[in-house]
């Protein structure tokens, strides 16, 4: 039981205004980080264009067969829609590990629709357990026309308001990392898309660049084969570093596909804070062989990388899959 | 000079036409326009579809060509499709066969036979003919639907076709970053679409493993940690702290570096040299937690942490751990106020 990811059994009304579920699933309510729990959930829709959303239940451990005793975490939240332009909503959620008091945040969502070409999204997470902001997430966007597109974004993060509240590091106090920026888009050809980034961020008193551009050629209308190569730097203070990445896949006869996969990353230091070498260029590859038929995928693949931990490495991964779906 | 680089340009352009999908070097899309600018009406070659019962898909064959009178000498051997027609087109029209509760019979009547009312796309040309879900709203109130995200009586199975939307909520940018802050007002949007396992596969911490990982051939799968991750993983991580506890339990880490060797108990020790010093001054590692409290407590969370109190205490070493202004509204009996504070004690600690 403790390696399903989703079961879970699903009710709703005929006219779709109230559903509920029950198993294990991925609790999502608003701005509360995503939980995955064995328990219950619900959503039902309020008149004035109201809806309520909870959820109860014991939260999955990773590598645990069984949860310790009073383990829990509920949640809930109420939203409005506005017209068609967007909703608000407010969610609140308490999780107790053994019994004692692990998370208790409250979170305020938003998102609107500005016509046709402009929209704006928003999250914000506060923790109460010890009281300060955890997280806010927020993007614009702002389409110009169909093939070009213009996104905002901008972020405050306090790491250690995402640890359980029984941690000591909840108590140390911390230093908010912040990062912000804007995105352009642009499909300059049918089949040739760029993308291009340039966004700070920074944590405590370093200011760091965070540059990525990005092309992709498709080689067929059916998108199939196509090519990508990407340019990033990105890190802050001695930690920067400068990245290229290449890749390519190829629809072959057969149902078979190849595809390369090449990344050289570059550090700015070739030695960690304590002096040890960990080398001045990591270059990683793949070379893969897919084959998809109906329900049936398998591949194969060559991957070799150095890195800060090793001068060399060579593995092999064989992948063999089928798909079963039902009503 | 400039002209020199304009004709470069100009040339490059024309070079790469076909490359970029400018010129199209194979298959053409099917003239549709050119048809209807010469009066021959949709239903003379798309036969049978005042009797469509939603399954056929009604796509002319050489014969429609021929015996119709229009093109009685064809040029070519081939059938005519193979050629004027996208070689995508007819697998997207079987995709919207199956996922899709529609039929011409219908709606013809009430179109007066003009099938351009529904079909605009054919005044402009040849491609993306088929109406946008805009288009049904015209004419369909489907508000109430709408709210209660019931989508079945037009959509057939939508997670299994998993078709992108064309105008609203494209996934297109950097959607990938982008998707948590979007879900966050509209999860129930997400979910018209999307299977529960399609979220718990990267947020469960079950999943067995992320879309990359999973789908190793396919390097346009998008993933966080694509690529070479676990070379840069430490860089990334010191650049944007917190950000791999948005999706890892804190004892992610310590799970691997354990296993590698790396960690605390492991033959080495991330810490450099001047770690912890006797004074502030001289000690990183309190800047380091204060930026990111996340690492150190991928290692020393739980009972491992408490190495921290043996200096960070009133009257210790390192003195108190509060900061500034520090609040909270845990009790002195949890954890982990009660690892300095006894318990029914004064909060000697903060200020």
């Amino acid at each position: 039981m403790d390696r399903v990811l989703v079961i879970a059994l699903r009710a709703h009304t005929a006219d779709g205004l109230a559903s509920a579920q029950l198993g294990r699933f991925v609790a999502v309510l608003g701005a509360i980080r995503p939980l995955q729990i064995d328990g219950a959930a619900g959503r039902i829709q309020l008149p004035h264009a109201f809806y309520a959303e909870a959820y109860a239940g014991v939260p999955v451990l990773a590598g645990l067969g069984t949860n310790r005793a009073w383990d829990w975490a509920a949640g809930a939240r109420i939203a409005r829609k506005l017209g068609d332009y967007g909703s608000l909503g407010i969610a609140m959620m308490e999780q107790r590990d053994a019994g004692r008091l692990a998370t208790e945040e409250v979170g305020a969502d938003a998102g609107f629709a500005f016509g046709k070409r402009d929209d704006l999204a928003a999250r914000l997470a506060y923790d109460l357990a010890n009281p300060a902001i955890a997280d806010v997430e927020i993007t614009a966007r702002h389409a110009h026309d169909k093939a070009l597109r213009f996104d905002l974004y901008a972020g405050y993060r306090a790491a250690s308001h995402l640890l359980p509240a029984t941690s000591l590091f909840t108590v140390l106090g911390d230093i908010p990392a912040e990062r912000g920026g804007a995105r352009a888009t642009w499909k300059a050809a049918p089949r040739l898309e760029v993308s291009a980034d340039a966004g700070v961020r920074r944590v405590d008193e370093d200011l760091a660049p965070a540059l990525t551009a990005r092309a992709r050629l498709a080689l067929d209308d059916t998108q199939r084969s196509a090519l990508t190569c990407e340019l990033r730097r990105d890190g802050a203070s001695d930690d920067a570093w400068t990245g290229v990445r290449g890749a390519a896949r190829l629809a072959l006869p057969q149902a078979l596909t190849a595809s390369g996969e090449l990344e050289l990353v570059i550090p700015d230091r070739d030695r960690t804070a304590g002096g040890r070498y960990r080398g001045s260029v990591w270059p990683w590859g793949l070379a893969a062989l897919g084959w998809d038929r109906g329900p049936w995928h398998a591949a194969i693949a060559v991957e070799a990388a150095a890195s800060p931990e090793t001068r060399k490495r060579i593995d092999a991964l064989v992948s063999l899959g089928r798909t079963w779906s039902g009503p | 000079m400039k002209r020199a680089v304009v004709a470069f340009a100009v040339v490059a352009l024309a070079a790469c036409a076909g490359v970029l999908g400018l010129r199209r070097s194979g298959p053409q899309a099917f003239p549709h326009r050119a048809h209807v600018l010469a009066n021959v009406s949709c239903t003379k070659c798309h036969l049978g579809l005042e009797r469509d019962d939603g399954a056929a898909l009604h796509v002319p064959d050489d014969a429609s060509c021929i015996t119709a009178g229009c093109h009685a000498k064809p040029h070519d051997a081939r059938p005519c499709l193979a050629c004027h027609a996208a070689p995508e087109a007819l697998a997207q029209l079987a995709g919207a066969r199956d996922h899709l509760a529609f039929d011409h019979a219908r709606h013809l009547p009430r179109t007066k036979g003009n099938c351009m009312r529904c079909h605009t796309g054919v005044a402009e040309g040849d491609d993306h003919l088929r109406p946008a879900m805009a288009t049904c709203f015209k004419c369909h109130d489907h508000d109430a639907e709408r709210d209660a995200r019931r989508c079945e009586a037009c959509h057939k199975n939508l997670e299994a076709g998993l078709e992108r939307p064309a105008t609203h909520i494209a996934h297109d940018g950097d959607w990938l970053h982008e998707h948590g802050v979007r879900a966050a007002s509209s999860a129930d949007l997400c979910q018209t679409c999307h299977a529960e396992k399609f979220c718990a596969g990267c947020h469960g911490v079950t999943a067995a493993a992320l879309p990359a990982t999973l789908h190793f051939s396919d390097p346009f799968t998008p993933s966080v940690h694509r690529a070479g991750f676990a070379a840069r993983h430490s860089l990334e991580a010191k650049a944007d702290p917190g950000a791999c506890q948005q999706c890892h339990q804190p004892d992610r880490c310590a799970t691997c570096h354990l296993a590698k060797g790396i960690a605390g108990s492991g033959r080495l020790s991330p810490h450099p040299p001047g770690w912890v010093g006797i004074t502030a001054a001289e000690s990183q590692h309190g800047r380091e937690a204060r930026r990111d409290p996340a690492a150190c407590a991928s290692c020393h969370g739980g009972a491992g942490e408490a190495l921290c109190v043996t200096c960070h205490e009133v009257g210790g070493v390192g003195g108190s751990p509060h900061p500034p202004g520090f609040s909270s509204r845990q009790r002195m009996t949890d954890l982990p106020c009660r690892m300095c504070h006894p318990i029914g004690g004064r909060l000697q600690g903060s200020r």
